[in-house]
């Protein structure tokens, strides 16, 4: 077998229940070391497409590979290189903290022992704690160190933080970029599906967005706040009628419009500044603005 | 909502007091730039000394709540500018200002940096004359501010 390049390769994934098409016709690579982000709406098929690169399902169509396999037919090989955090965590209620983790160890080649310790003070968990009697946030911590202690090369996240205190969310983000990213950074690569757009901002580097189980945007992130910039005129006197070409107006009131550009920023400036322009600003797009710009209906700038 | 900035005060001797980093995500730049032109502009003005540790990247990173890979290309880059250098076993530090590049190279830097400055003055319509004097201005307050803090 070739070394692989990518450690998740999708190509024309289509997964039906029913006849509904959950994921229809979805293609996708991530490249070792990224923090890539899975972006979508409630239902977009997010999470079914996790499901398929754990063998938690099978696809209906198209070619599922992780690091250059099928999960279908190497789940081993696959499960034993990668972890998975879902957004809804059980365990065995009579186990304990300790109970649950050294559980969760007997399954792995590699345990980091320090790791674990670190993390469970950093979290204050009680290791004689029962399972059943922690918070959500305290059984998604566990679910972290879980995954993060056997130092696998592909940590997926589905919705973790959601439902979680600030504090707890923080915490979480920062034991990916320390405990996690820090091991092996060019082999800890890192897929995570989520709502909180704004939490991750800094830890994506590439990322897409889905809609009805498709991609509609595939983008490095650095590109992404490049190239979608809002601007904000005000002229001296009412324009009638200015071309702006792609931009997408998102209010005009008298004097004033703002409306968003994708790439074409210079250009429509330019053509702004044919007005009798008083003042004129433009910042990027965060990747939340850019998910909400793409999807809103009536006014897809992707 | 996305906070516009991360201000970070990190608790390394000079970098207390000196080195704010501040992302902001709206601005356009990448990232990892932002934190290499912070890291120049300290070096610049004198707030931070050569020989100065700058943070390690992982607790900068945990900080930020930025991708790891994002502060070691921010490193990896000072590095190749010559503004830090990175000693095996004890970590980073601030170089002295010798810069690597032949004059006109120099120049060329430079003038991309103002090529900048005058699109944003166009766009804000501010004039050749008004222009001028503002740069002389902001050259002597920087100027003002190393010799105040060289004191």
């Amino acid at each position: 077998m070739t070394t692989p390049t990518h450690v998740i390769e999708i190509d024309q994934l289509v997964r039906r229940y029913g006849r509904t098409d959950a994921v229809n016709g979805l293609d996708l690579r991530v490249e070792p070391g990224r923090c890539y982000g899975f972006f979508g709406r409630n239902g977009a098929g997010k999470t079914t497409t996790i499901k398929c690169l754990l063998n938690l399902l099978r696809p209906t169509g198209g070619e599922v590979r992780v690091f250059g396999m099928n999960p279908v037919r190497n789940e081993v090989a696959v499960k034993s290189r990668l972890a998975y955090v879902p957004d809804y965590v059980a365990f065995y209620p009579w186990m304990t903290v300790r109970d649950t983790l050294s559980y969760f160890a007997s399954f792995r080649a590699r345990w980091n022992r320090e790791a674990e310790r670190a993390l469970i003070d950093q979290f204050r968990l009680d290791p004689a704690q029962k399972t059943s009697h922690l918070s959500k946030g305290q059984r998604t911590q566990v679910a972290l160190i879980a995954a993060v202690c056997p130092e696998p090369e592909l940590l997926v996240l589905d919705e973790p933080t959601s439902g979680l205190d600030p504090i707890v969310r923080r915490e979480f983000i920062q034991t990916v970029i320390g405990a996690y990213q820090d091991g092996d950074p060019g082999n800890r690569t890192v897929f995570v599906s989520t709502h909180l757009i704004s939490e991750f901002e800094g830890l994506i580097d590439e990322f897409t967005i889905i809609e009805n189980g498709r991609n509609v945007l595939t983008l490095s992130a650095d590109v992404a706040r490049e190239r979608y910039q809002k601007i904000h005129a005000r002229f001296a006197i009412e324009p009638d009628g200015i071309e702006l070409g792609s931009a997408r107006v998102l209010r005009q009131r008298g004097k004033e419009i703002e409306l968003v550009v994708n790439g074409d920023a210079e250009a429509v400036m330019n053509r702004l500044r044919a007005g009798s322009l008083e003042s004129i600003t433009t910042e990027s797009l965060s990747l939340e603005e850019i998910f909400v710009a793409t999807l809103q209906p009536g006014g897809a700038i992707a | 909502m996305t906070k516009p900035g991360v201000t970070v005060i990190l608790s390394y001797d000079r970098w207390v007091t000196d080195v704010r980093f501040q992302l902001n995500f709206k601005s356009g730049k990448p990232v990892y730039l932002q934190l290499v032109d912070q890291v120049k502009s300290a070096a610049a003005s004198g707030a931070v000394q050569p020989g100065d540790p700058l943070p390690s990247i992982r607790p900068l990173a945990e900080e930020l709540r930025v991708n790891r890979n994002t502060v070691a290309k921010a490193y990896a880059e000072l590095e190749s500018q010559r503004v830090i250098e990175t000693i095996a076993g004890k970590g980073c530090f601030v170089r002295a200002s010798s810069s690597p590049f032949r004059k006109d190279v120099r120049l060329k830097l430079v003038a991309e940096t103002l090529d900048d400055a005058v699109v944003q003055a166009h766009h804000l319509q501010v004039g050749k004359a008004e222009f001028l004097r503002l740069s002389e201005e902001r050259f002597d307050a920087f100027e003002d501010q190393r010799t105040s803090r060289r004191a």
